[in-house]
């Protein structure tokens, strides 16, 4: 098990250095002069030179690069342009934010979008299933933007339940959690429903029914543990997009996560943070990846890593 | 279940309670003060640095706690802050001897003196000063503390906008005790410290700033508000919905189109603040795709073929002027010079005897950079298109790619004609010709009609040095009428910048250059 651990961890290096080395190169073939974009448009020639040497954007691509990896293998990944602070000090202090998301709306996701699933599964064709079935549809195909609006407008600016924006607010992670975990919600019950349908043919369930047990214990306890494999496949993806994929729902709820930090970052060409940020979300999905596959040897004890 | 709903009860409550910012305790004459005012605005400042600021809206919120030695009023005239007067002027123009407030200390408790504001000049000009930005600044020379209440300025040229340009936020003065606590370097400044009427408290990057009143600040008004909170909502709707749902007391630009019903909201409040942004549609003059926009007469009639009034009234919801003059009316330097009213034969006659019946030309426009943009420059297309000119576009792309692409020097020209905002720093008309030098095409500068007219540049040259204000006047209206008929740009209008507040706040205000000024505002 350990040796599986640390061989996946080694394959993952390559991989790492890979995003490093894409991600420099594509940030600088955005169009757009950072040092320009950050001088504002009434900056003198003499101001936006100045700007540039201090970033060292005057230096030779080659020399920019070697310098980059050079500190990245130290664990430095440089200096926001934007801020002037330290790029790890941006993430860690915009990355709790996006967690709480993350783990509130998967939380959410993975609870109701199960139960909802076996539900359907259970009475399948009946108008309980065809409901749920609905709703599904209706949480992958809704835009994110237009959720999140609605859902202020009804609960914020209607009834005053919840705070319309902002971080501060003890209640302020409800609406942002609940606009995240829709999309994923209607994943996880759409894989659950199909998954559950699939082990609910199948004999050993017609046995332990014949065996005259519970149909609680069939659903939970034979069926559903069979069912989980795909399920988890599904909320391991999900998990990874939503450290990365909050952008939306963190400007429609002005959430200072990770989310923002990189369009912030991305619209004033600061390469430092964006390089960071993608390198942050590479490193979770590969983490967040390797727990998925560890977590199938609990779910199915056929699975060993050795 | 019971204990939850009481629970949930209590939330409500608390929540009703923090909603409810400045109960305010009447004293018995003058403003009411306490409590909290949260104001959200839409862009997370990238320092809170004054010799970096480069937008307005950032400067605002270091202006409420750092001050400078000459401001704005809010009709956009030159004041003194820190100093106790306008400065005197010798007669070659070149030495500026100001005189400064007395008594007046920063929140840390520093003296402000001549030192002091010496040492904030010298660090915004010092090049080791992270992302510095002194701009026209770069024109001083020397700054001499002559003794404790009078600083000597000697310029490298003679500068008449030198006062007006002291009135930007990165010319403010700093208190030098605070440069190396907090986590301040002289290089780089994260907390501010300085004498204005609000101090630093805390900030959240992305969400807020919190700063609390200054009890012992110098001024004759005083803050009202123990607190301002600067919450960070990026989002036009999400900014909206919290003035609707009562977690903000002030926003600044909601969306254009909800404007109508905010107004008609008895609990709010909106002031559609002046400001010093011309909008336009920036014409190649030295065109070699479509060299006939090198002829005057074809730029003029382009002017012809679009209803700028129209597109004021609907597309930017009435929230802006029509310009007649290359500049707002805001500008030192300003004169009302004209109009191209709308009149599609006239254009249409005008183009045929240039021979440029349907032409073809290709314009860019950025989009989410200024309210409405893209769908104004759609608007233009539409007219010209009307006049039987074949409008490729409008092309568009996020900001600063779109700078990429029009920030280049006359032979790599992405558009023939592309749209553009241009908002001086300080309120002088120096500032709006930067778009009518020849010495400021790219990559020297942003002139991206790449105009050159002798007579202007000679003007403009002569105002800048100019210590006589009438006759500097009188040359900056000549420029202006000059340019109007040169027509490089198809001028379209002078946005205004819409803030909205809630009744239950009063004195909240603007100064016309896209800041909005809350220092002063106070519990209704």
């Amino acid at each position: 098990m350990l040796t599986y651990v640390a061989r996946r961890v080694l394959v993952s290096i390559p991989t790492v250095f890979g995003v490093a080395t894409v991600i420099f190169l594509m940030v600088r073939l955005l169009p757009g002069d950072p040092a320009r974009v950050i001088a504002g448009v009434l900056a003198t020639p003499e101001d936006v030179d100045r700007i540039r040497h201090q970033f060292g954007l005057d230096q030779p691509l080659y020399v920019q690069y070697v310098t980059y990896l050079f500190h990245l293998l130290t664990g430095d990944l440089g200096t926001s342009t934007r801020t002037g602070q330290p790029v790890t000090q941006e993430i860690v202090s915009r990355l709790p934010y996006t967690m709480e998301l993350a783990v509130v709306s998967t939380v959410i996701a993975v609870v109701v979008g199960v139960t909802a699933g076996v539900i359907a599964a259970t009475r399948r064709g009946s108008a309980l299933d065809l409901a749920i079935s609905a709703l599904a549809v209706f949480g992958l195909s809704m835009p994110v933007y237009w959720l999140g609006l609605m859902l202020i407008i009804l609960l914020a600016i209607d009834i005053h339940a919840f705070p319309a924006a902002g971080a501060q607010n003890p209640l302020g992670f409800v609406l942002p959690s609940i606009t995240l975990a829709l999309f994923s919600l209607a994943l996880v019950a759409r894989q659950s429903r199909s998954a559950m349908l699939e082990v609910l043919n199948q004999d050993f369930v017609r046995t332990a029914r014949a065996k005259g047990a519970p149909l609680r214990t069939v659903l939970v306890k034979h069926a559903l543990r069979n069912a989980l494999l795909p399920v988890v496949t599904v909320i391991g993806l999900q998990f990874g997009a939503l450290i990365g994929g909050a952008v939306l729902t963190e400007t429609v709820f002005s959430w200072p996560g990770v989310g923002r930090l990189l369009v912030d970052s991305i619209f004033s060409r600061d390469y430092p943070v964006v390089q960071g940020v993608v390198l942050m979300l590479a490193v979770a999905f590969i983490l967040v990846n390797l727990l998925v596959d560890l977590l199938y040897a609990y779910v199915d004890p056929r699975i060993r890593y050795s | 279940m019971a204990i939850r709903k009481f629970a949930f009860l209590v939330v409500l409550g608390l929540m009703a309670a923090a909603c409810g910012n400045g109960s305010g305790n009447p004293t018995s004459s003058g403003p009411k003060h306490g409590g909290t005012l949260t104001v959200a605005i839409g862009i997370d400042p990238d320092t809170l640095d004054p010799a970096a600021q480069t937008t307005t809206t950032a400067s605002q919120v270091v202006d409420m706690m750092v001050e400078r030695l000459y401001t704005l009023d809010s009709n956009g005239a030159t004041q003194p802050q820190l100093a106790s007067a306008m400065p005197t002027t010798s007669s070659d123009g070149l030495t500026y001897t100001i005189p400064l407030r007395t008594g007046v200390k920063f929140s840390d408790g520093t003296p402000f003196n001549a030192a002091a504001a010496k040492a904030g000049l010298d660090r915004l000009l010092n090049p080791a000063t992270f992302k510095t930005q002194p701009g026209v600044l770069s024109v001083i020379d020397t700054v001499t503390a002559t003794d404790d209440k009078t600083l000597t300025v000697k310029l490298k040229s003679p500068f008449a906008p030198f006062v007006a340009a002291l009135t930007q936020t990165n010319a403010a003065i700093l208190s030098p005790a605070s440069l190396t606590v907090n986590g301040n370097t002289p290089a780089q400044v994260k907390v501010p410290v300085g004498t204005g009427p609000y101090v630093m408290k805390d900030r959240v990057n992305g969400d807020h700033i919190a700063m609390t009143a200054n009890k012992d600040y110098w001024g004759s008004q005083k803050p009202n508000y123990d607190t301002q909170v600067i919450k960070i909502v990026p989002d036009d709707p999400s900014r909206e919905a919290l003035i609707r749902s009562g977690g903000a007391d002030v926003i600044v630009s909601p969306p254009l189109s909800d404007l109508p019903s905010l107004s008609s909201d008895s609990s709010l409040k909106v002031l559609k603040a002046k400001s010093d942004r011309t909008l336009q549609i920036i014409i190649n003059t030295v065109d070699t795709n479509q060299p006939l926009l090198q002829k005057p007469e074809v730029r003029q009639a382009l002017n012809y073929a679009v209803n700028k009034d129209e597109i004021v009234k609907n597309v930017m919801f009435g929230n802006a002027t029509t310009l007649d003059a290359p500049m707002s009316k805001t500008l030192f330097g300003y004169c009302s010079v004209g109009t191209y009213a709308f009149d599609p034969s006239k254009a249409k006659q005008m183009l045929q005897a240039a021979g440029a019946s349907g032409m073809t030309v290709k314009l860019g426009s950025p989009t989410g950079r200024y309210p409405q943009d893209i769908k104004v420059a759609q608007a233009v297309a539409s007219y010209l298109h009307d006049v039987g000119v074949t409008v490729q576009g409008p092309e568009t792309s996020d900001w600063p790619t779109y700078l990429g692409h029009v920030n280049v020097p006359p032979a790599q020209a992405a558009f023939d004609m592309h749209f553009l905002g241009w908002a001086p720093a300080y309120l002088d008309a120096s500032q709006q010709f930067e778009q009518f030098r020849p010495d400021r095409i790219p990559p020297k500068g942003l002139e991206t009609s790449y105009y050159a007219n002798p007579t202007v540049t000679d003007l403009v040259t002569k105002a800048a040095a100019e210590v006589d204000q009438q006759k500097r006047k009188d040359e900056y209206c000549q420029a202006s009428k000059q340019v109007w008929n040169d027509a490089p740009w198809i001028f379209l209008y002078n946005q205004s910048f819409p803030i909205v507040y809630s009744a239950k706040v009063t004195s909240v205000g603007a100064f016309p250059n896209e800041k909005f000024d809350t220092r002063f505002a106070s519990p209704a």
